[in-house]
């Protein structure tokens, strides 16, 4: 298996709610623009594509064709993939593999979610219609809470399951939850492809009202509008191409059951189990020869829609006992400078362009490891491994990608 | 070092036309394994609730499937399980689907049930939310005539 690398990364201007200038192949081209001219290649470099966004979140079937010449596939391969929230780690996951068996040598990854020109809440019901149909006709109530209808309150619900869960067995408190926030949106003040920008404290987040007990508006995500593209090259064209790469030492991706949904074939179980992490972290480690994380990464971007799975991911991913999370974030281990920087960009907790936001995590990562970060959100440490992570399906799909600042060795 | 692109300054331009259109998910058509969910209304009807047991690794599955997710095994042993357990999780309802804030909170809980593998959805009444506890022991309150249907518990309130 060939060593391949991060050669560039190319972001589109903003990430913002609504991008009423542009059509969504016209904002897609924007990133890949982008990333031809931090990489200084052409069109004609590029060996073939891969192309992920969610699927139905706007209504389009074949994007990846309508956009063909947008992102400059004509005349070459491209494949879409669609994995739910962790579409953006896949679509980069997909092109390294392209690269890794030696089929290709550079393949560009495009990634977007334009999400003021679909629904997301028709994408998300979507996910579970078929069962959502039978429990409805069998007696559910959607929204009275009778016959297994309690969601919760929406797509929050499930997550707040799932917060509910992880204070329970963590001993963490909500109030960190609303430290996590306000570290994360702080950070995102900082980086120019935030979307949501603002200085913001534990009081800020806390003047927010409710959604769904533990959770409050200011432990979600937003919605956004924006693309992420990445180019990955093999090793020798990698080293001529770039002066700085992040080479992709370890991937993995891992599935369970549901846990959230399929109630009509008693699929539900904790929601903060989350076993796919751990064994998707191990995998990659072990793949990328780290042999005590907790000391050997540098650096975390982890998903996370909702503020608590920042702390929950850390510990099922490994990076700390479970229960330690909530400690480090009080001992300003997580901070930009502290021992581990967690979601130094702001997380997917304050940029969801949901298909780019898995290859957003990466694409950090490797900004962080050359030392291109723009704005300040810059980790003054030398980063040499870091790790990303992607999330989503029906609470049960992780995806892990380890970087780091210099290649596996042979073996 | 920062690449030239960071320098470009960035202003949205004129807002582009816009055109409205639907999916319609009413058309699409849905084959179901619906045995297990069968099997748990017509229990309900009964103020009991059944699902369905791997004779292999012994996991009892409510609403029960077709076949054991752990051991790939065709599965067809109803058991009953007890209307009693305790609270997995659990949140509270502040605001609705779409934001607006809710008049009376409310506790929605996923409980395994005694006897159960599997968690059931369900609301918690008759306790302060406040109090809920996850592990917290709770019990089904039926409706008085049930009618084989999954709303046949009204809903759950602590032992």
């Amino acid at each position: 298996m060939r060593n391949v690398a991060i050669i560039g990364v190319g972001y589109t201007p903003v990430f913002v709610s609504k991008r009423k200038d542009v059509n969504i192949v016209e904002m897609i081209s924007e990133a890949v623009d982008a990333a031809f001219h931090n990489t200084n290649l052409s069109p004609d470099d590029i060996d073939a594509l891969t192309f992920g966004n969610m699927q139905t979140f706007e209504g389009l079937n074949l994007p990846h064709l309508w956009a063909a010449d947008h992102i400059r596939a004509l005349d070459k391969p491209t494949i879409r993939i669609s994995t739910g929230g962790t579409t953006g780690m896949s679509t980069l996951q997909a092109a390294y593999y392209q690269v890794a068996s030696g089929l290709h040598d550079i393949v560009m990854a495009v990634t977007w979610e334009k999400q003021s020109e679909g629904d997301s809440q028709v994408g998300l019901a979507g996910i579970v219609m078929p069962e959502a149909m039978v429990m409805v006709q069998n007696g559910m109530d959607l929204f009275g809470g009778k016959g297994m209808g309690g969601m919760g309150g929406g797509s929050t619900g499930a997550a707040s399951y799932q917060a509910m869960s992880y204070l329970h067995h963590s001993g963490a408190s909500p109030e960190h939850i609303d430290k996590m926030a306000a570290l994360e949106r702080t950070n995102a003040s900082k980086n120019p492809y935030a979307h949501l920008r603002k200085v913001t404290t534990v009081e800020d987040i806390q003047a927010t009202p409710f959604i769904s007990w533990p959770l409050r508006y200011g432990h979600t995500c937003p919605t956004s509008d924006g693309a992420t593209v990445a180019i990955v090259a093999c090793e020798e064209k990698a080293s001529k191409l770039a002066d700085q790469v992040a080479w992709i030492t370890g991937v993995a991706a891992c599935t369970s059951d549901p846990t959230t949904a399929n109630l009509i074939e008693g699929q539900i179980t904790d929601p903060a189990e989350q076993q796919p992490a751990r064994i998707a972290a191990e995998k990659a480690f072990a793949m990328a020869g780290i042999k005590n994380p907790r000391k050997e990464i540098d650096m975390a971007e982890l998903y996370n829609g909702f503020a608590h799975q920042s702390l929950m991911w850390l510990e099922k991913l490994g990076l700390c006992k479970e229960g330690e999370a909530h400690k480090m974030l009080d001992k300003g281990a997580l901070d930009i400078d502290g021992e581990l920087p967690t979601n130094a960009s702001g997380g997917v907790f304050s940029t969801n362009a949901i298909g780019a936001s898995a290859m957003n995590r990466p694409a950090e990562c490797a900004l962080q490891i050359m030392r291109k970060i723009e704005g300040g959100h810059q980790i003054p440490k030398k980063v040499k491994k870091a790790l990303a992570h992607g999330w989503g399906g029906l609470f049960q799909y992780v995806t892990v990608m380890i970087l780091s600042d210099e290649p596996r060795e042979a073996k | 070092m920062i690449p030239e692109v960071a320098e470009v300054s960035f202003e949205m331009g004129p807002e582009t036309r816009q055109v409205q259109a639907t999916w319609d998910v009413t058309t699409y058509k849905y084959k179901i394994e619906g045995r297990g969910m069968k099997i748990l209304c017509d229990a309900m009807k009964e103020k009991k609730i059944r699902g369905i047991r791997c004779n292999e690794c012994g996991t009892v599955y409510v609403p029960g499937p077709g076949f054991c997710r752990k051991c790939h095994i065709d599965i067809d042993e109803v058991v009953e399980v007890k209307d009693s357990g305790e609270v997995g999780t659990f949140a509270v309802e502040m605001a609705d689907m779409r934001g607006t804030p809710v008049d009376m909170e409310r506790v929605t809980a996923q409980i395994k049930l005694d006897g159960a593998d599997t968690w059931l959805g369900g609301t918690i009444e008759g306790i302060d939310w406040h109090d809920v506890k996850i592990g917290m022991k709770v019990k089904a309150v039926w409706a008085d005539n049930p009618e084989g249907k999954l709303s046949d518990i009204d809903h759950f309130e602590p032992i």
